[in-house]
């Protein structure tokens, strides 16, 4: 049996009983770790597990991954996914590729970035599409992401925007080596998403959203140190909320009186 | 070292830029260039001139002078005065300084075999003019019509000098309208390439040479002796009361005189002679035939007559050292040469006005292509670095190159950019000050505190942050120089290790050491840590071994057998569409390849078809000249390897939308995989790719380089596996010259060897025959001594790369010939041996 576990966004935890139970018994625990982070360490984790972890990185679970499903045919195996497996990131693949080799796959949901947002009171039937702010380099600068959170806006819609992170990336210049060299972890904040955004703005000729819309930053939700501040997008560029992770929202034009008393607690100005 | 210049009384010169001649000496290899250029030299006076014809002053290295060949490239800077009676056919303003009678020329003699054909390249860049020289008795040669072509693309003008006259004499026996016609042949010959490659419309203007003109010389450099018609025209002005100029006009061509009724003709008949022979060959010929013949009183009597005076230790002399002595007073090549130099070839202000184009890669309108359209010495400066030359230190070099615009000083700060700086980034660019500004003189270096603009020069110190060339510059947004184009490329390889592995650092060092010494040489370490040399051909290789064992590493080395590199290509269209996934499964990519048309990729090679044309021109001419559909055409993302390779990505997807956001990646991966191809890991060549179709990921982040640029590579390859992959291998041209009998032998090595001939003819005028072939490289290791030893020594190989043509088999097929180099090759890089397996590649829907 090949289990997929949400974790929950907190600290350790966070896992489920049902999702707990499972673990301890399986043979093999993987930990995804590259599409999203625990603030607690892995240490934590095994400890309170009681169970070895074995971290899967991009490469063990995009191209090896039927080293992982292979096993699961004849014993009990646990991919564990920080947040919930079918949330922000994207595992359906896994699950295709287990039942084409007619492994049985069970999964065990937990809160997600995309559930858990709602903590700062804007409510989750308003928002639009969920969009992720990636990383520029010198020469790779997409902004398609900002056209959507325009259409959103113009839905009358809050954007949810997931920041890029950079656990184990190679690095472009090693990408066509044979030998790869890795990045540096990285993980954007609200303030380096702030000012990506000003920078597109002054490209293009958006009346959707300007440097005063409202923005919410969020960092670590669902830990004991979680952060919330709303201010305009001007004002997020110089916002520094600590440690990973953070996420973003563009807030839609028009509030529920209920959303617009509920922000007030995060509003800085 | 000077025996009559200082320093000061040069760099004086150096400011007079109209009265500057910028030179380069170029020839087929043994036409007699070095040979000639020391009559030159010993002209200008640094050496004494009765060793003219025996030193090869500008052989300066111990195997140039054993081997009587040159390898490198030699500067050396030379005065000269003109007298009031020849500067009037200088009639261009820009080409002399008012009131200024002498002229600075700097010289560069460069190699003549083809394999050292970069050095030409090298010094044909910091040049204006060129003297061709020509051997009278083998004709234009395949090196003359190389060099002659390159010389017109960096729009450098030539003059032209036909050498070894005495062999024509003394060995051939030409009578004298025989000879007529070789050197109109040769002339004919040379404006034929000329006006293949230039057009007088052009901004050049006319560059023809015209032995009426002046700009035609003839003689013999061994013998120290030559003239152009000028030269006659002088001795008979007078005598006939015609004016040089018009004179000059009558003594070549069609030209007939009439000694009873003093009747000028345009036309032959009875009691009429031919101009030149007349009055040029024959007073040549009788001087030969008296001297050599020994008839004592015919030449005493005919050579006061002509004006020669012999010294009085010259007149016990006789045979041939009188020849040479009585040809050298009558007609010095010296003072022939130089006055054909001074007065046809152009300034650097005359020049720079019309190469500036071609050399600038900004703004045609900046400070800096202003400052070189203009030789301005107070503009900011731009000087290009052309090659690099080993000093005595070992290790360190001094960087030779001119200086276009502004003034190089020691201890200036300047902008040292490698040809991959890009203006606005970091990248390749240095800013340090010059150690030190060095003039060279073949073998020695003087040093000197600045030079202008217009001027060749060394500098000190700059060889830690250039490679092989570069651009000098003190301008803060100026944009590179042009680099140089070779007509060469490197497709021999040669591995070397150290015979005692504990000096591999050694060889590591003198590897880099090498690549700098030589302008094409390329030093490569492969995967499997072997360390390559790729050189142009067979001898250049063993020069470059050579250096690197006695020079550069001072080690003994291993050296493998020659390989030859090799082309990755396919043979017709993917026989399916291609899919492949990224490892995140979410992004699909969907291409197929196939061949480009003949002659597309020899377009992109040339520069005819590249990246930086209008899309919209170069898309007309792909519909118009390979059927290309217009609008696929317009949609070339790349070129690739290295952003200018012949191969291309074309998009023919439909309405894909953020496809631009892919679009860098895609191209990362084109680059890679059209770099290393899926047989054997060598340069992709003619291959078109299409992109039907793209499927992505909704979110940016998930269609990142990270996921796109292995799928493109991996989609790629599965495209090549599908077209029936080929290799292509590189091809050379050979032109082998022999007597009739050794024909036969030529056509036994070139069969075994699965070469074949395309053209043979007879030299006219000569009882030798030219043998044209093609040959592929891999197949001329040895080729010299075996085409040697099977025709009894008699003839001679000249081979250049010209072409890459399909290597016949399937490298899929077990066994095939093919299928046993992409092993080879697979093995000596290290790789996994096999083919390589579609399944890896291709993805299913």
């Amino acid at each position: 049996m090949f289990y997929l576990i949400g974790l929950g966004l907190g600290d350790c935890k966070d896992i489920t009983v049902k999702g707990l139970e499972i673990v301890k018994k399986c043979d093999k625990v993987y930990l995804e770790s590259y599409t999203s982070i625990l603030t607690c360490g892995v240490e934590a984790l095994e400890q309170f597990y009681g169970a070895k972890l074995i971290l899967a990185d991009r490469d063990l679970i995009e191209q090896g991954a039927d080293e992982i499903l292979d096993d699961a045919k004849h014993s009990d195996v646990a991919l564990l996914v920080v947040g919930d497996p079918f949330g922000a990131t994207t595992h359906t693949d896994l699950v295709l590729r287990a039942k084409e080799k007619q492994i049985d796959v069970k999964c065990i949901h937990n809160a997600s970035i995309l559930s858990a947002i709602g903590c700062c009171g804007l409510q989750l039937y308003s928002f639009g599409e969920t969009v992720s702010i990636p990383f520029w380099t010198d020469t790779w600068q997409p902004d398609s992401f900002f056209e959507k959170i325009c259409n959103n806006h113009r839905n009358n819609l809050h954007t949810l925007c997931l920041l890029d992170i950079k656990v184990k990336e190679p690095t472009l210049e090693s990408m066509t080596k044979k030998k790869k060299v890795y990045m540096d972890p990285r993980f954007m904040s609200v303030k380096e998403a702030a000012v990506q955004l000003l920078e597109i703005l002054k490209k293009s000729e958006s009346i959707v959203i300007d440097e005063s819309s409202l923005c919410i930053g969020l960092a670590r939700v669902g830990a004991e140190d979680q952060q919330i501040v709303a201010c305009s997008l001007s004002k997020m560029a110089s916002v520094d909320l600590g440690g990973p992770l953070h996420s973003f929202i563009v807030v839609g034009p028009k509030l529920h009186p209920l959303e617009e008393e509920y922000l007030l607690q995060f509003r800085i100005v | 070292m000077q025996v009559n210049f200082t320093v000061d009384e040069i760099r004086a010169m150096m400011d007079k830029k109209k009265n500057i001649r910028n030179m380069s000496v170029i020839a087929h290899v043994d036409h007699g260039k070095s040979t000639l250029t020391d009559s030159l030299v010993s002209k200008a006076g640094i050496i004494a001139g009765a060793k003219a014809g025996e030193t090869r002053f500008t052989d300066t290295r111990k195997d140039e002078q054993e081997r009587c060949i040159t390898i490198k490239s030699t500067a050396i800077s030379m005065f000269f005065e003109l007298q009031d009676k020849d500067l009037v056919f200088i009639t261009n303003p820009d080409q002399r300084e008012k009131d200024e009678k002498g002229f600075l020329i700097n010289l560069i003699d460069s190699p003549g075999h083809v394999d050292f054909s970069s050095e030409v390249t090298a010094a044909l860049r910091v040049t204006d003019g060129a003297l061709v020289v020509v051997d009278c008795v083998s004709g234009v040669c395949v090196q003359t019509e190389t060099v002659l072509r390159q010389a017109i693309a960096e729009r450098i003008k030539p003059i032209l000098f036909m050498n070894k006259m005495d062999r024509a004499l003394l060995e051939l026996q030409l009578d004298a309208e025989e000879l007529f016609q070789t050197f109109q042949r040769i002339v004919e010959n040379v404006n034929v390439i000329i006006a293949t490659y230039n057009d007088d419309s052009g901004p050049m203007g006319e560059v023809r040479v015209d032995p009426s003109k002046g700009s035609v010389g003839f003689g013999s450099g061994l013998h120290g002796w030559a003239f152009t018609l000028k030269q006659f025209a002088e001795m008979y002005a007078d005598k006939f009361k015609i004016d040089v100029v018009k004179l000059m006009n009558r003594l070549w061509g069609e030209n007939f005189f009439n000694p009873k009724t003093k009747k000028w003709s345009k036309q032959k008949d009875d009691d009429n002679k031919r101009s030149f022979c007349m009055y040029i060959l024959d007073p040549i010929y009788k001087i030969f035939d008296s001297i050599m013949n020994y008839k004592k009183e015919e030449y005493e009597s005919l050579l006061p007559k002509l004006g020669i005076i012999l010294k009085h230790e010259d007149k016990d002399k006789d045979g041939k050292q009188l020849l040479k002595v009585v040809m050298r007073t009558w007609l010095p090549a010296g003072e022939a040469l130089l006055q054909m130099i001074a007065i046809h070839l152009p300034s650097p202000v005359v020049a720079q006005k019309y190469r500036m184009e071609m050399l600038y890669e900004g703004p045609l309108d900046d400070e800096a292509a202003v400052g070189i359209k203009n030789c301005d010495a107070n503009a900011p400066l731009m000087m290009y670095v052309s090659k690099m030359v080993p000093t005595s230190d070992k290790g360190r070099f001094y960087a030779f190159g001119r200086v276009f615009s502004g003034k190089v000083a020691t201890g200036m700060k300047a902008r040292i950019m490698g040809p991959n700086y890009t203006p606005g980034k970091k990248e390749d660019l240095y800013e340090k000050a010059i150690q030190r500004t060095i003039l060279m003189m073949g073998r020695y270096v003087e040093a000197i505190e600045d030079v202008p603009s217009g001027n060749i020069c060394g500098l000190v110190g700059v060889d830690q942050f250039l490679v092989k060339t570069g651009t000098i510059t003190t301008f803060k947004d100026a944009h590179n120089l042009k680099v140089m184009k070779f007509s060469v490329s490197p497709v021999v390889r040669v591995a070397v290790e150290p015979k005692n592995p504990a000096d591999l650092p050694k060889l590591v060092e003198g590897l880099k050491r090498l690549t700098k010494s030589d302008p094409m040489v390329q030093c490569i370490i492969e995967e499997s840590g072997e360390h390559i040399i790729a050189g142009a051909g067979e001898l250049h290789l063993e020069i470059c071994l050579k250096d690197l064992e006695e020079d550069h590493a001072c080690i003994p080395i291993k050296k493998s057998d020659p390989v030859v590199s090799y082309r990755e290509t396919v043979s017709e269209e993917s026989d399916q569409m291609c899919l492949s996934k990224s490892p995140n499964k979410h992004n699909r990519l969907f291409m197929k390849a196939q061949p480009m048309p003949d002659g597309l990729a020899e377009d992109i090679d040339e520069g005819k078809v590249n990246p930086r044309d209008d899309f919209k021109v170069r898309a007309r001419y792909l519909s118009e000249k390979y059927d290309y559909d217009l609008t696929e055409a317009r949609k070339i993302w790349c070129f690739g390897p290295d952003g200018t390779g012949p191969n291309i990505l074309v998009d023919c997807t439909k309405g894909v939308q953020y496809l631009n956001e892919i679009k860098d990646s895609v191209v990362a991966g084109f680059q890679w995989a059209t770099k290393e191809g899926v047989l054997c890991e060598e340069n992709c060549r003619a291959v078109r790719f299409n992109i039907y179709d793209v499927t992505l990921h909704a979110d940016a982040i998930h269609r990142g380089g990270g996921q796109i640029i292995p799928t493109t590579r991996r989609c790629l390859y599965a495209c090549l596996l599908t077209a029936q992959p080929r290799l292509m291998e590189p091809i050379y041209k050979c032109e082998i010259m022999c007597p009739e009998v050794a024909v036969g032998g030529i056509y036994g090595v070139l069969n075994r060897r699965r070469g074949h001939v395309f053209e043979e003819s007879q030299v006219a005028g000569t009882p030798m025959f030219i043998v044209k072939a093609y040959l592929p490289v891999n197949e001329s290791f040895g080729f010299t001594a075996d085409l040697r030893s099977n025709t009894g020594g008699q003839a001679f190989p000249q081979s250049v790369f010209d072409h890459w043509q399909i290597f016949p088999g399937n490298p899929m097929e077990l066994g095939s010939r093919t299928y046993t180099i992409v092993q080879d090759t697979r093995k000596r890089k290290g790789l996994k041996e096999g083919l390589p397996d579609l399944q890896q590649y291709l993805d299913k829907l």
